[in-house]
């Protein structure tokens, strides 16, 4: 009976465990080559992904320190679906590389690491879950062996991650210390807005504005998203910023909701700060690898808008709002991803007539960037529109018309490399490129999902119907 | 209590720890030679360079003993309570040994025990 209950709720993570552990079994077999591997991965990820919709259980194991419901497993299975679209553009990348399923490996450990802080109900649970996300990725980030800015970016990442640990924990134990509990049904009951709860609730704040890299805590995205190799670039601002942004919206809706006006404040100077400070940055980068981590310190800007909010419609937003970032952003991110392993290229400039060469890269980029921006046909704009909503909620007019400046903002220096890919004259451009069947099939998709989401509402009523309300 | 006891608490900290640093800057004589600075080896003159380098292998084997030290810091719990707990436990301790039997093959496979 229980072992059942056991095997319904943590199915999807069984299956990477599962996943982790046959890869391991054919690393210490004999070796096969590369190209047999990766199209077995990726079928194994694509059944993890369907299996991942079969019958979402609802409950709890482990007294309490695991639990599911419909929407948790939603959004496991988003990062699930995220994770095949990266293994699939990375495809070119990883064909010649030699450390193929330590990546994997380490790929998969990591999203277990965010599947079990996703499910938490304890904040020991939640902890462990985050590390075992954040050490595996370290490792991956310094994937370019030969590179030694790739090391130097899992150097910077390591020391900032183990900062930021450090912040979050002792938050946690000063929770612990005030409440007496770490359980979340537990601390919510013995909240109160006594200075010291408050003080740690700061601390544990500034560890996930870390995570999720909002500003005054941003410093490292920058050049860790540089140094990686760009399949990890991608997995970072993506799958590992969107399942902490999920926990983030569960944890301040739930947990912390006695302390709901004290949070609207920190997060509106965070929010503010961090739309700001990264559309200005984002303004003036050449690399498109710096270009996209400001962009996407920017996006989280707009999330938090919408977190602050409080309303009732503030989970859906959010969640939905990270379901078209996924294939937006993993859009740009794949046809940077083939450009840079078939090239080298990555800085924005060589991307001057692209379009003479390469259309149909130069469509999905311009479609993701319109996306990213927010061009009403596309499925960013409906994103940032009820994370705007959400954000009104409050009644905090100064807020929400800062954000939409911001957009308009936005809109430079996204179209600025429309402009410079449709329009602009270069005497070395990028050459014609063959794509991979299997990457080009991963930008159908995010090509896809960004056309879908926007125009087919029943994605967010699903969405709604799902999320509790505030 | 409250926010106040909090600061107090810092400002305490502060003075506590500078302030012992403050007295040793007063009182100590601030005499230099080379041989101050140097490491304390056994009261045996040290020489050459600390920098040496050190073959990476000693530490893949002391990698590989950390697991199965662990390994058997798990055991001794679990041989405490097996006979009450029952089959169970049997199963999960060969699911545990499973795991880190693949991580010992995998340092095999990777030529982390062979010596030089």
């Amino acid at each position: 009976m229980i072992l059942n209950d056991f095997f319904i709720f943590m199915k999807q993570e069984l299956m990477l465990l599962f996943i982790i552990f046959l890869l391991l079994l054919i690393k210490v077999g004999k070796d096969r080559s590369n190209e047999s591997l990766l199209y077995l991965i990726n079928l194994l990820l694509l059944i993890n992904v369907i299996a991942g919709f079969i019958l979402p259980g609802e409950g709890s194991l482990f007294s309490d320190m695991f639990r599911t419901n419909p929407l948790i497993a939603l959004e496991k299975n988003m990062l699930n679906i995220g994770t095949l679209i990266i293994s699939m553009q990375s495809y070119s990348w990883l064909k010649s590389h030699k450390h193929l399923l330590e990546f994997y490996i380490l790929m998969i450990s990591t999203l277990l690491g965010m599947f079990y802080m996703i499910s938490s109900g304890n904040l020991l649970m939640f902890y462990l879950g985050l590390e075992l996300s954040s050490i595996p990725l370290a490792a991956l980030v310094n994937f370019d062996l030969e590179k030694k800015a790739s090391s130097e970016a899992a150097m910077k990442f390591i020391l900032s991650s183990a900062f930021s640990s450090g912040l979050l924990l002792f938050g946690v134990s000063l929770i612990y210390g005030t409440t007496g509990s770490l359980a979340y049904a537990e601390i919510t009951s013995h909240l109160s807005t006594d200075p010291l709860q408050i003080f740690a609730f700061v601390l544990f704040l500034a560890g996930f504005a870390f995570k999720i890299s909002a500003v005054p805590f941003h410093f490292w995205t920058a050049d860790v998203y540089e140094g990686a190799p760009v399949a990890i670039t991608s997995y970072l601002s993506v799958i590992s910023k969107g399942a902490v942004l999920f926990v983030f919206v569960s944890v301040l809706y739930t947990v912390f909701k006695p302390l709901a006006d004290v949070w609207y404040g920190m997060l509106f100077v965070l929010s503010i700060s961090t739309i700001i400070i990264g559309n200005l940055f984002a303004i003036r980068q050449d690399n498109f690898k710096r270009f996209l981590a400001f962009s996407s310190i920017a996006q989280v800007g707009f999330i938090l808008v919408g977190i602050s909010g409080s309303s009732s419609m503030g989970t859906a937003a959010v969640i939905y709002f990270v379901l078209i970032y996924i294939f937006s952003n993993l859009g740009a991110f794949g046809v940077v991803s083939i450009v840079s392993s078939l090239t080298g290229k990555e800085r924005i400039s060589d991307y001057k007539s692209f379009y003479k060469t390469n259309p149909f890269l130069s469509w999905i980029l311009t479609i993701a960037l319109f996306s990213l921006a927010g061009v009403p046909p596309a499925a960013g704009f409906f994103g940032k529109f009820f994370l705007l909503i959400a954000g009104a909620e409050k009644g905090n007019y100064l807020l929400i018309s800062i954000a939409a400046l911001n957009m308009i903002v936005s809109f430079y220096y996204y179209l600025r490399i429309v402009k410079s890919v449709f329009m602009e004259p270069n005497e070395s451009p990028i050459e014609s490129l063959t794509i991979p069947l299997i990457s080009k099939v991963a930008l159908y998709i995010c090509l896809l999902g960004i056309v879908i989401l926007g125009l087919w509402s029943v994605v967010y009523d699903y969405i709604f119907t799902l999320s509790p309300i505030f | 209590m409250g926010a106040s006891s909090l600061i107090v608490l810092a400002i305490a900290g502060i003075v506590f720890s500078a302030g012992g640093m403050m007295i040793a800057k007063i009182f100590v004589k601030g005499t230099k030679n080379p041989q101050k600075g140097q490491a304390y080896e056994s009261g045996i003159k040290s020489t050459g360079t600390t920098w040496s380098q050190f073959n990476v292998g000693y530490y893949l084997f002391a990698l590989v003993f950390l697991v199965f030290d662990v390994e058997l810091v798990f055991l001794y719990p679990w041989a405490v309570v097996v006979k009450s707990v029952g089959i169970t436990a049997l199963i999960e301790i060969i699911i545990f040994i499973f795991i880190l039997f693949m991580g010992f093959l995998y340092a095999h496979k990777k030529g982390a025990l062979k010596w030089i």
